[in-house]
């Protein structure tokens, strides 16, 4: 199969270039939540930040990503809100939207989904995730223990699968129930979305190899990201169901190396020390085995940003300059475009880019560095990596 | 407390005449007919649904000059809350009484996302929260709660809601809902909670209003009926400090002149296989029972000239109701019809009593 290139909404905001946090756009700001004078949102006339964001929708869709990741953080917009908000000024767009299963009713997140591929012709998928745990998960309201998320999530699953094409369905679960249950006509008669999976863990790694299309993984070092893309497939095809690998990857790409590094290089010197500080600190734990693994690929000493270099153009501290992941991609478009098949030749079937700020970078990227990514085309054989 | 007059949208299907369940504009499925013969080319291939067609509803509403939109929560249509964000960008100034059931799911998940309607539209989002269909239905819908415990599941929806929206930390464990040091910050606080229309006849359902409600909606009935629950709900109300609004949930059938509204009404009765029947429908002045269909949901319709119509909305105005949530079939052309010849009418003669009374 080819590779799906999606792109990323900031729905956190995002500073206008990775160098500074100002001017920011959006009025979302980590660390201020008293931004006095909001860039690009709240004004007078009615704008606010859903005009920035159709912006970028728009930007990545014309400039030939698939859609984009709509990130849902406590502080930031929903996903579904923005999705049906956009869905008659975008064509192509696909919403890949996040969300825990705890916090929709299955029979009515079918409806929401299948409505939402009536009004988008058939552009949502889903970006299954099923939470940290502790003091985060209980702020949602949802108290249900980590081991035990993942089996509701795979109840879940059942339930949104088994009314979609219409039912009857009956379901006895232990977190979910339905009795004769079925999407009406003509809403059964749509697409069930894609599903992108995220989660480390054993049990997530169970749960998605019964529902997920895509198992969805941060950018790692290259090696423990094959090791993790082939656990992932044989665990999978053990199961019977093939499943793919995504890799969602910030990047910083220009015309020279230098340029990129320089970017970076800007970036790092603008870094609050506090901030630093609290990077190399052992932070707030969840029990997300995502970010622990995030934190065991860094380096404990960090004098330059050149410290966080930690394979050739790969750098971990792209979460110091805006929130989110930290391994990310540097370089010349050509250098971002073969680390991209690199990940290609270890497993990866499809993408999620992101470069700040999202809007130009949409139209960079897909102008300079896509057309440079070979892929996998169609028909040839899925290559798994031996070493 | 100025009059808000809200246009109903049919998110199931609506109809030419009285067969409401029989159309869905641009809706195409593969075992449809063709509408046109084999002689005639059909552009439109599946290039449209239904969606496009509640679009314009929700347009003409805009321009007709309504003040709100009701997305109806109608199990066998579309989903209200993704109909109004995918009509929001459409229209500057229509509140979006979105309805739901408070089996949909989190409450501090909806909070969450209608801080994003909020902040999206300029606080114009609101929710109407009804206690869903009997148990049987709701077991469709993976709702496994008794009877007993809808209200109080509302309850407490409007209570985790309200209180992640307006305070941080926000704490709360009940019998549906959990929340622990909760609450939105940043640029996510300090929203307005959407506006809580809520219904209901029995006492308890009256009870939860008096705590819970910013609206309650009764069903149509005769002005003079209706009185009473006002009052009865105002002191409820007032018991609690409170001081709520109140709504009516009715279709109207207004034509040029009486005679033609009473045609057009028992045509409208014929085709959707009603005969006009033994029992007169006429339960008031210009109010006819069991007239509307399954999808308007409405208890009763007015039926009379466009000047009829007017007066008695005019006379539900004066017993103290505030929001009209109208209907009348096809939602479309209707919206124009009595955006452009009842509402002028009504409008006026609210603001001439008001200025008498001054």
């Amino acid at each position: 199969m080819t590779i799906d290139i999606f792109w990323r909404i900031p729905t956190h905001g995002e500073p206008s270039s990775h160098r500074s946090r100002k001017p920011w756009r959006g009025d979302w700001f980590p660390g201020n939540d008293n931004l006095t004078k909001p860039g690009l949102s709240g004004g007078e006339d009615g704008t606010s930040y859903i005009d920035y964001l159709a912006e970028i929708a728009r930007a990545a869709e014309i400039s030939g990503f698939q859609g984009g990741l709509i990130p849902s953080f406590p502080s930031t917009d929903e996903p579904w809100v923005i999705s049906a908000f956009l869905a008659r000024e975008t064509k192509t767009f696909r919403f890949m939207i996040p969300f825990q299963p705890g916090f929709l009713n299955p029979v009515v997140a079918a409806r929401k989904t299948a409505s939402l591929q009536r009004a988008t012709g058939g552009r949502a998928l889903y970006n299954i995730i099923t939470g940290g745990g502790g003091p985060q998960q209980l702020w949602w309201g949802d108290s249900v223990a980590h081991d035990d998320r993942y089996a509701r999530t795979t109840e879940f699953l059942d339930v949104v699968r088994g009314v979609w094409n219409g039912g009857p369905f009956s379901y006895q679960g232990k977190f979910y129930q339905v009795e004769d249950a079925g999407l009406p006509d003509p809403l059964s008669a749509e697409e069930f979305p894609e599903i992108y999976f995220s989660g480390s863990s054993d049990a997530a790694l169970a749960s998605a190899s019964k529902h997920a299309d895509y198992y969805l993984s941060w950018l790692e070092p290259f090696d423990a990201l094959r090791d993790k893309f082939n656990r992932v497939k044989e665990r999978t095809d053990v199961l019977g169901r093939k499943i793919q690998c995504a890799v969602r990857v910030d990047i910083v790409a220009r015309p020279t190396e230098e340029e990129a590094w320089e970017e970076i290089r800007r970036g790092f010197d603008n870094i609050d020390p506090a901030a630093l500080a609290r990077f190399q600190g052992t932070g707030e734990r969840s029990e997300s085995v995502g970010a622990a693994r995030q934190r065991d690929f860094r380096p404990t000493t960090i004098n330059s940003y050149k410290d966080l270099i930690i394979e050739p153009n790969v750098w971990s501290g792209f979460s110091l300059l805006r929130g989110g992941q930290t391994q990310g991609i540097v370089g010349s478009y050509e250098q971002v475009a073969e680390r991209l098949d690199d990940l290609v030749r270890l497993g990866a079937d499809a993408f999620i880019l992101a470069s700040t700020p999202h809007l130009e970078e949409a139209y960079r990227v897909g102008e300079e560095v896509l057309p440079l990514v070979r892929g996998r085309p169609s028909g040839s054989a899925v290559l798994r990596a031996v070493g | 407390m100025t009059i808000e007059f809200i246009w109903q949208l049919p998110t199931s299907g609506d109809g030419r005449y009285g067969d409401a369940g029989q159309t869905r504009r641009g809706e195409r499925t593969a075992s449809s007919r063709p509408p046109f013969t084999e002689g005639v080319s059909d552009p439109r291939g599946d290039r449209f649904n239904f969606l496009d067609h509640l679009h314009q509803i929700a347009r003409a509403a805009d321009l007709a000059g309504f003040d709100g939109i009701q997305i109806q929560n109608d199990l066998e249509g579309d989903e209200s809350w993704i109909v109004a964000g995918y009509l929001a960008r459409s229209s500057r100034r229509l509140k979006l009484l979105t309805e739901f059931e408070a089996s949909r799911g989190s409450a501090v998940y909806a909070a969450k996302n209608a801080v994003s309607f909020q902040r999206f539209t300029g606080g114009r989002f609101a929710w109407q929260i009804s206690q869903g269909g009997d148990a049987a239905l709701r077991r469709r819908h993976g709702d496994y709660a008794a009877d007993s415990e809808r209200l109080p599941r509302i309850g407490e929806f409007v209570e985790v809601a309200r209180g992640v929206l307006t305070q941080s930390p926000f704490s709360f464990k009940g019998q549906f809902f959990e929340v622990l040091d909760g609450g939105f910050n940043g640029p996510l606080a300090n929203h307005p909670v959407p506006l809580i229309y809520l219904s209901g006849n029995t006492p308890e359902a009256l009870r939860l209003s008096a705590r819970s409600a910013d609206v309650h909606i009764l069903d149509a009935a005769p002005a003079e009926e209706l009185k009473a629950s006002v009052a009865t709900l105002q002191g409820l109300a007032a018991v609690q400090g409170r001081r709520i609004a109140f709504g009516l949930r009715i279709d109207v059938l207004a034509r040029e002149t009486e005679d033609e509204a009473v045609h057009d009404a028992q045509r409208f009765l014929a085709q959707s296989g009603r005969a006009v029947g033994s029992t007169d429908p006429v339960v008031g002045p210009n109010l006819w029972a069991g007239f509307a269909t399954a999808q308007t949901g409405a208890a009763a319709s007015l039926v009379g000239s466009y000047g009829q119509v007017a007066e008695r909305l005019t006379k539900y105005a004066d017993i103290g109701i505030s929001s009209f949530v109208l209907a009348a079939i096809p939602h479309f052309e209707e919206a124009y019809r009595i955006g452009e010849q009842v509402l002028p009418v009504v409008r006026s003669r609210i603001a001439t009593q008001l200025s008498k009374a001054a």
